[in-house]
């Protein structure tokens, strides 16, 4: 079965320096399909018009397959609405921008240590413009969320941004408590999904979240596309953000008027071909069972952390059932940037570095790690094939 | 361009060598080619901004040559500064001033890292040259 999901990926045919491509960054970007790479193809060799206005056929036809991915992600997230954007970060920044500002004036924003820059600095930004203050939550030394902290900070608070699973430990946050107590005391919860949805169906009305943003490229669809998933209640507290052709309903030369649906927040031509290629990706994943796969990618993540620490590295994830299969090390004396370019020598490739969360480096009192991150098409074998290489490299440069 | 001898034939050593794990462990072994500038001395002045790892240089000119000092946490980025080691140091400011980093191109070294790491090393080649046109 891993063998049949590997030869749906064509990239991962490819020789790296010689060597059979190890790929091990997929908390940066996973790999696409043939059917995502098709679909995409299929759009521009068959269909490629502007979406919305026009009457025409092709028009009517990329309209159908833009509007298609909506549909899709409403669904398989069971979500209310759900806003197009560039990625996670744009969906941050349109949440900031057009419900922060109007709704959070003089309000407290409770982040946490564990976010990802970009669920810290649109905050920051916000809060330079209007002065909220922003409360961090911290991380422990298990590497968990300070709760009783996060308890504290709450009263006052009008949002609650938090990370479902952090991109660097694969630590899957006990996001209903947080939604909880976020609700009781008033506060509305932004999710970061943008690791814990390609892991996990996450149902977001039954888990009550408020606005969730996440990017297609982690989940085997294309870069360039994401979504903010939210509530109703959320939705219309939102002002327009951008404003430019098709989100307005009537423009004079005294003032407009807006569309009352998603279209309001997603001015100027949107990412057709990016749409149509994230629906295929969900198609793709919905032939999988995801909970299966979670289960199989959790034991390799494991098995390679184990491995590791054997190895004398520092481990520093715990791999619980919830977690994502992210293994972030580092070795006493070989530095991360190293490592990376003699695996790379070997056709592994990983990621190194701050991962977009200084913060919680600080935290942890590292600068960067070496971070192999397993999806769907990784096997044991790839597992097996990198702890090889990470040995030799081990026995000759450490 | 002419090259001083003991570049000339770093150059064509690693122009021999095809293999990408080689040549890394080349860079690697040439780290212990440095004036070693001790983790102490490192501040704010010899830091290489612009490189991903912790990496520190000081030029001093003793008697019309130039010494140069550096060190880094990562041996790779140190093995490069080895490379300009081999290249500058002791040599006459008139000669020194003369290389471009180009050499690294003629070399195939640049060709076996990251992008990061090319900009790393010319962020490092363009401290150290200003740094000898101060001392001037």
């Amino acid at each position: 079965m891993h063998m049949a999901i590997q030869d749906d990926f064509p990239i991962l045919q490819r020789q790296v320096n010689g060597h059979r491509l190890i790929y091990l960054d997929n908390a940066a970007t996973t790999q696409k399909p043939s059917t995502v790479i098709n679909a995409m193809n299929d759009y521009y060799t068959k269909h490629n018009a502007n979406v919305h206005r026009a009457v025409h056929t092709l028009a009517g036809e990329a309209t159908d397959g833009y509007e298609a991915c909506r549909t899709s992600l409403k669904s398989w997230f069971n979500a209310e609405r759900c806003i197009l954007t560039s990625g996670t970060t744009e969906a941050i920044n349109l949440a900031a921008h057009a419900w922060g500002h109007p709704q959070l004036k003089g309000r407290a924003i409770v982040l946490t240590e564990m976010e990802h820059h970009s669920d810290i600095v649109p905050w920051q930004m916000l809060a330079e413009t209007f002065g909220n203050e922003l409360r961090y939550v911290p991380v422990k030394q298990d590497l968990t969320l300070d709760m009783e902290a996060f308890e504290a900070s709450i009263e006052g608070a009008g949002l609650v941004c938090v990370v479902h699973t952090s991109n660097v430990l694969g630590v899957r946050n006990p996001i209903e408590e947080i939604i909880e107590i976020a609700h009781k005391h008033g506060a509305k919860v932004l999710l970061d999904a943008a690791q814990g949805a390609p892991h996990c169906q996450i149902n977001m009305t039954e888990l009550g979240a408020d606005m969730m943003a996440l990017s297609a490229h982690k989940m085997c669809g294309p870069t360039g596309i994401g979504c903010l998933l939210v509530n109703e209640d959320t939705f219309q507290e939102m002002k327009p953000f951008m404003g430019g052709g098709d989100m307005i309903e009537t423009v004079t030369l005294e003032g407009s008027t807006y569309q009352t649906n998603e279209h309001r927040f997603e001015a100027g031509t949107p990412r057709i071909a990016e749409a149509i290629g994230w629906n295929a990706a969900l198609d793709y994943l919905a032939t999988l069972n995801l909970e299966e796969q979670h289960l199989r990618l959790l034991n390799i993540a494991r098995h390679v952390a184990d491995a590791l620490r054997e190895m004398g590295m520092t481990v520093y994830g715990r791999h619980d059932d919830e977690d994502s299969s992210v293994v972030s090390f580092l070795h006493p004396t070989l530095h991360s940037e190293d490592f990376a370019h003699l695996l790379d020598a070997r056709g592994v490739a990983v990621r190194t570095g701050h991962h977009c969360a200084q913060p919680l480096l600080n935290r942890l009192g590292i600068s960067g790690t070496v971070r192999a991150s397993f999806y769907i098409y990784n096997t044991m074998q790839d597992a097996d094939e990198f702890l090889g290489h990470v040995g030799d490299i081990l026995e000759r440069f450490a | 361009m002419t090259y001083p001898e003991q570049l000339m034939e770093l150059i064509e050593d690693f122009q021999s060598i095809e293999d990408r794990m080689e040549r890394l462990e080349y860079v690697f072994d040439l780290a212990s080619e440095v004036n070693e500038l001790p983790v102490e001395a490192w501040t704010d002045s010899t830091r290489i901004h612009g490189c991903q790892s912790e990496a520190h240089v000081r030029v001093d000119i003793d008697n019309n040559n130039v010494r140069l000092y550096a060190g880094a946490d990562s041996k790779l980025v140190q093995g490069l500064m080895g490379i300009l080691t081999i290249a500058i140091d002791h040599q006459p400011i008139e000669i020194a001033r003369t290389l471009t980093p180009d050499f690294a191109m003629t070399m195939g070294i640049l060709n076996s890292l990251s992008p990061s790491r090319s900009n790393g090393f010319r962020n490092m080649f363009d401290k150290v040259m200003s740094e000898i046109s101060e001392e001037e």
